[in-house]
């Protein structure tokens, strides 16, 4: 193995770290601000990707531009499901084991409106970009996992100035922090929930159809990914969007270079491996481990 | 969940109660001796495996409140421990026993990481190890990786054998959780289940309670694992330790009543009885039908079949009796739970 192998590996890590970011990021803004553990996720997920395949097959339209457009049409799913369903199970500052269930019928729903639309075989979305290769020196970049990384990079970044500079954004922050002292200062807690639980879901099915360009996918698309959502947002302290990406950074490269000593056939095993090493040495996630030495120093 | 307030009147109607197991489990003992068909004997078994699992998941997710989405990783390490022992020429008894020892120890490499911690880890961690374990075993050439493994037992396969282990430990099944109801494990658990941090507070160990807990339940469960996979003579992967199985395990004792101890039971009667027909009749949408289900019984009825039924029954009860004197029909227990709850709710 040369250095320049490594190299590409360590770029194709960094790319899928972008893509990993986007999809645990709508789990994490639900959290932080309802503590529910979406395992619906998994199911947007899948609608993303098969609302991108569609508007693909039938109007010919770039995968790109069926993103773009999940983002508001899944942020009007999230609403009405909130308002449906969600809105419905007590408030807790812990998860409980309503709206664990919940989310998990939910899940089951979802997947077997799939399963009754779709079947069970796989699709996967052809482009001309699929198959393109970026040559520079040593380095080959395939075309589009640099643009579903630039895509998920942009949406992060819009994310992020939402989340610091809207008055939204700020409400979700602070329900993250205190949820009681947030009323207390007036934020509609009803409404900001609503709102972040559409945002949620918008990301889920946004990076569905982002993950959608790169793999194949079929009704239980969204499960294999929902293990990593978790390991990354445990990685991540559950709660902090620049832990996000460092879970998100850490598992991809892990997944990855695990290529070079395990056999593919148990690369999904390796998500729960690094979820339990995650659980024993920082249960605080990385972020707490950050505020920690930030305190000490 | 309800379950916590209506410890009161339990005592009084124990005696009472017990009559009609005792006749429930009189009948199902002596119903084969009239020539049950074959067709049924096997229905019956499922049912009893099923009824295994409920309760066994019930210890766990419905006296500590910890919900597993993991439990087909009991079940399918249970079921090809005992393949593997009976391969091996240990008697079947014994072998089961080491499917529930075997299940038992996997319970704690899911609990020793996530029981400490308080929060949504160790849900988010059962999704994990499900997955990983039957990739896992997909791949492992010992036991025929994704092909399968097929058990070969010398002697004549009798039926009516596994009927009645089937029946025996589902039986045992419901002893241990009368057991753990009623001792002060049991009331630990449920401590937990309301709040953690005043169960601590009040000297209950929340991590080895947890922990006892999933390894019971495991246990249960990895010993209904090995029953089964006896009775199939061949398992593979995708059958024991699939996601729909676990996702099985979860559904009976929810749709009876979670937390109570005839729900789970009443939860895998209907679901061994009715399976077999939803999915001959619906194919396509069982699950969705389950998850709706789940949905509505989380929304309108926590309580699950038992819930509706101890809603009925006090309706009758209301009906009956001269509303008059006291116009809720409600104890002074109940106003004040129920005014606790509201507030709950408020925050």
């Amino acid at each position: 193995m040369s250095a320049a192998d490594l190299l590409n590996l360590l770029i194709a890590a960094l790319l899928l770290a972008g893509t990993y970011a986007a999809m645990s990021v709508g789990m994490t803004v639900i959290y932080g601000v309802m503590k529910i553990v979406n395992l619906a996720h998994a199911g947007f997920m899948m609608l993303g990707a098969y609302f991108v395949y569609e508007l693909f097959s039938r109007f010919r339209l770039d995968p790109l531009v069926g993103v773009l457009l999940a983002f508001p049409t899944f942020f009007l799913i999230g609403v009405a499901v909130h308002w449906l369903l969600v809105r419905w199970i007590p408030a807790s500052d812990q998860p409980t084991l309503s709206s664990l269930l919940l989310m998990f019928g939910l899940w089951l729903v979802l997947q077997n409106i799939g399963y009754l639309v779709w079947g069970n075989s796989d699709r996967s979305i052809l482009t001309p970009r699929t198959l393109l290769t970026l040559h520079i020196g040593p380095i080959n970049v395939p075309a589009v996992r640099l643009v579903v990384f630039l895509a998920a990079a942009g949406s992060l970044a819009a994310l992020e100035f939402a989340l610091h500079k809207t008055w939204f954004g700020r409400s979700v922050r602070a329900l993250m922090q205190n949820r009681y002292a947030g009323r207390l200062v007036g934020i509609n807690v009803e409404r900001t929930a609503r709102l972040t639980f559409g945002l949620g879901i918008a990301f889920a099915g946004a990076a569905g159809g982002l993950l959608a360009m790169l793999y194949s996918f079929s009704p239980d698309f969204g499960r294999a990914f929902l293990i990593r959502a978790f390991v990354i947002i445990v990685l991540g302290g559950l709660e902090s969007f620049s832990g996000v990406a460092i879970g998100a950074t850490i598992l991809a490269l892990v997944e990855t270079f695990s290529i070079l000593v395990l056999p593919a056939g148990y690369q999904p095993a390796i998500a729960f491996a690094l979820l339990v090493v995650a659980l024993v040495v920082l249960p605080g996630g990385v972020a707490s481990l950050l505020t920690k030495r930030l305190r000490l120093a | 969940m309800s379950s916590a307030a209506e410890s009161s009147g339990f005592a009084r109607v124990r005696f009472r109660g017990a009559a009609p197991p005792v006749l429930l489990l009189s009948i199902l003992i002596v119903l084969p001796l009239f020539g049950l068909g074959p067709n049924w004997t096997r229905l019956l078994f499922v049912t009893f495996v099923w009824i295994t699992t409920s309760l066994a998941w019930n210890v766990l997710g419905g006296f500590a409140g910890q919900v597993s989405f993991g439990f087909a990783v009991f079940y399918g390490l249970g079921a090809y421990t005992a393949a593997l022992s009976i391969n091996a020429g240990i008697n079947p008894y014994l072998a089961f026993l080491l499917a529930g020892i075997t299940a038992s120890t996997a319970s704690l490499l899911v609990g020793l990481p996530t029981f400490r911690l308080r929060g949504p880890y160790f849900a988010i961690a059962t999704i994990g190890v499900s997955e990983a374990v039957r990739v896992v075993m997909t791949n492992l050439a010992v036991t025929g990786g994704a092909s399968g493994y097929r058990i070969v037992e010398h002697g004549a396969f009798r039926q009516i054998d596994h009927y009645y282990t089937a029946l025996g430990l589902a039986g045992v099944a419901l002893l241990v959780s009368l057991y753990i109801r009623g001792s002060k494990f049991g009331l630990g658990l449920i401590a937990i289940r309301e709040d953690e941090e005043a169960a601590a507070d009040a000297g209950v160990n929340p991590f080895t309670y947890k922990l006892s807990a999933h390894a019971v339940a495991a246990a249960l469960t990895g010993i209904a694992g090995g029953v089964f996979a006896r009775y199939a003579a061949y398992i593979h992967p995708h059958g024991v330790f699939a996601f729909h199985t676990s996702v099985a395990i979860l559904l009976m004792p929810i749709i009876g009543g979670i937390g109570t101890i005839w729900g789970p039971v009443l939860g895998g009667a209907v679901y061994g009885l009715v399976q077999e027909e939803l999915i001959a009749n619906f194919p396509q949408i069982h699950l969705l039908l389950y998850g709706v289900f789940l949905i509505l019984i989380i929304l309108f009825e926590p309580g699950g079949i038992v819930g509706l039924l101890r809603k009925l029954f006090r309706w009758i009860e209301k009906a009956r009796r001269d509303p008059g004197d006291h116009p809720t029909g409600a104890s002074r227990d109940q106003v004040l739970w129920r005014a606790g709850r509201a507030q709950r709710r408020e925050l």
